[in-house]
């Protein structure tokens, strides 16, 4: 991640079977629109293959997308493999039928959002923006 | 020079696993967020022993474009493959380049999703660039990601442009090879006549062979490309890829007839390719075609190469003083009374220039 006013980059994946990809597209729609520049990885992706893109496209952020409930298993996965490849400094955030009760839990292995259905843009637009402007700050 | 970027450098040619991949690829973004930064990575990369420089040269820089929706992400994806398959031990860098919004700045980098089987393959580095309101195809920096993937010790870089169609001539000045990339339906024999793209193709290929009109599209591109300039060094007949010269027997037309190409034995007569990735066919003709013109030119294309970085670190020298001297034009506020004396001929250009020079280099 560089701390020029370039844009943003974010990889965008779904990890597991899910493959229901409306909602990822939509959200690689609405960060293009806000100026950010998203890898799209698709779907039915492992953690592996999403973890290793991520670490040579050099992004400042991984959205999962997931609506089949396996969000507490593949999500830890992913940072837990983020970790292993002293890449933690990536941001980890997510998205699809993630039960309230579960967010708690899923900030705390470490994810930085969690945008559940019916999330506007602007709010999604507007988190992402401040915690990557504060993980700039906290490499300086 | 940074001890940073040293070490970036160091580790990149030196290591190998997550330290690498992490290293090049934020090499690779320095780079592309300022492309004026190569000098430096050039001048960390002479530092570095011998022996590790020796392996870190491609065998074949190839460029594919085309217009959207022929099938390069796919294409580029089943080469990757055939090199794992034919060069188990070599290393394939990939360069995917979409466009960015000219409205919002951002993008979508949608190539990678077609590659997404290599993921997990340690020997595959694919990057998505954006073009960042750059013209011509590709995007700042690319020449400085090949190098970093040539610290890599990729054998093959494959750079997909973005495919706007027939003004994305530049791929031709960074690959060693350029193949045009075409699909059924997108257009006759009329299309195929206009200038741009169809002339910086080294080979063509015909992909969606499965589709309907692909074998007519074949046989129109054979014709045209014998209208062409064809060097006298013709390629070896592969599978499906037929030298344009060879189609009825005729001998070569003279180089006087023909459109503007770079002669020499550096560029290779055109070959015509018929793929589908669809069903897997001719994909190994065309991997063992692309194998032995790397064979052939291999030495004039690193010669070649070290020439384009000599123009590129030329170019950025150049750049830094005009900055530099556009700084001094511009930054104390008399600039418009400069350009005033010029206008009332009150001092030439030359003077001007000599002034401003001068300034330059005192503050």
């Amino acid at each position: 991640m560089t701390l020029s006013s370039k844009p943003a980059r974010i990889l965008i994946g779904k990890p597991g079977l899910d493959g229901h990809d409306r909602g990822a597209k939509y959200v690689s729609h609405i960060l293009r629109d806000a100026g950010f520049e998203v890898i799209y990885t698709g779907i039915r992706r492992t953690p592996e293959q999403i973890v290793e893109a991520a670490i040579q496209e050099d992004v400042a952020a991984i959205g999962l997308s997931l609506l089949s409930g396996a969000h507490n298993v593949l999500f830890a996965r992913v940072i837990e493999l983020l970790k292993q490849k002293d890449a933690g400094d990536i941001l980890v955030f997510g998205g699809g039928t993630i039960p309230p009760d579960d967010v708690e839990g899923l900030k705390k292995i470490g994810l930085s959002a969690v945008f559940t259905p019916g999330t506007p843009a602007k709010t999604i637009i507007d988190t992402l923006r401040q915690l990557l402007d504060q993980q700039a700050a906290a490499v300086k | 020079m940074s001890s940073n970027v040293i070490q970036l450098v160091q580790t990149v040619a030196g290591q190998t696993g997550a330290p690498q991949t992490r290293a090049a690829a934020r090499l690779m973004s320095w780079l592309q967020d300022d492309p004026a930064r190569l000098p430096e990575i050039l001048g960390a990369t002479a530092q570095l022993p011998p022996e590790t420089l020796a392996r870190c040269s491609p065998a074949l820089i190839l460029g594919i474009t085309g217009a959207p929706g022929s099938g390069k992400s796919t294409l580029t994806d089943a080469l990757v493959t055939q090199h794992r398959l034919r060069h188990p031990d070599q290393r394939v860098g990939v360069i995917a380049v979409d466009p960015s919004s000219p409205f919002t700045g951002g993008a979508v980098l949608g190539d990678r999703v077609r590659m997404m089987r290599h993921s997990t393959d340690p020997m595959v580095f694919v990057r998505s660039l954006a073009t960042r309101g750059h013209l011509g195809g590709l995007t700042l920096g690319v020449r400085g990601i090949l190098h970093i993937m040539s610290l890599l010790g990729c054998r093959l870089i494959i750079i997909e442009t973005v495919g706007v169609g027939q003004s994305e001539v530049e791929i031709a000045s960074v690959a060693d090879l350029t193949a045009i990339v075409f699909a059924p339906g997108q257009g006759d024999s009329i299309q195929m006549l206009k200038a741009g793209l169809m002339e910086i193709g080294d080979l063509f290929v015909v992909n969606k062979a499965d589709r309907q009109g692909a074998e007519e599209l074949h046989t129109q591109l054979l014709n045209v490309l014998k209208l062409s300039m064809i060097d006298d060094s013709c390629g070896p007949h592969h599978g499906l890829g037929i030298p344009a010269e060879q189609i009825d027997q005729k001998p070569a037309p003279s180089p006087e007839l023909g459109l503007m190409r770079t002669a020499g034995a550096d560029r290779p007569s055109p070959q015509v390719f018929l793929v589908s990735c669809v069903e897997q066919t001719g994909l190994s003709e065309l991997a063992a075609g692309l194998d032995d013109l790397a064979g052939r030119h291999g030495q004039d294309w690193r010669d070649r190469r070290k020439r384009a970085i000599a123009q590129e670190v030329r170019q950025a020298i150049l750049e830094a003083i005009r900055q530099r001297v556009e700084n001094t034009l511009g930054s104390n506020g008399t600039a418009s009374g400069r350009i005033q004396s010029v206008l009332e001929g009150r001092q030439s250009v030359a003077q001007m220039a000599q002034e401003l020079l001068k300034q330059s280099l005192e503050t």
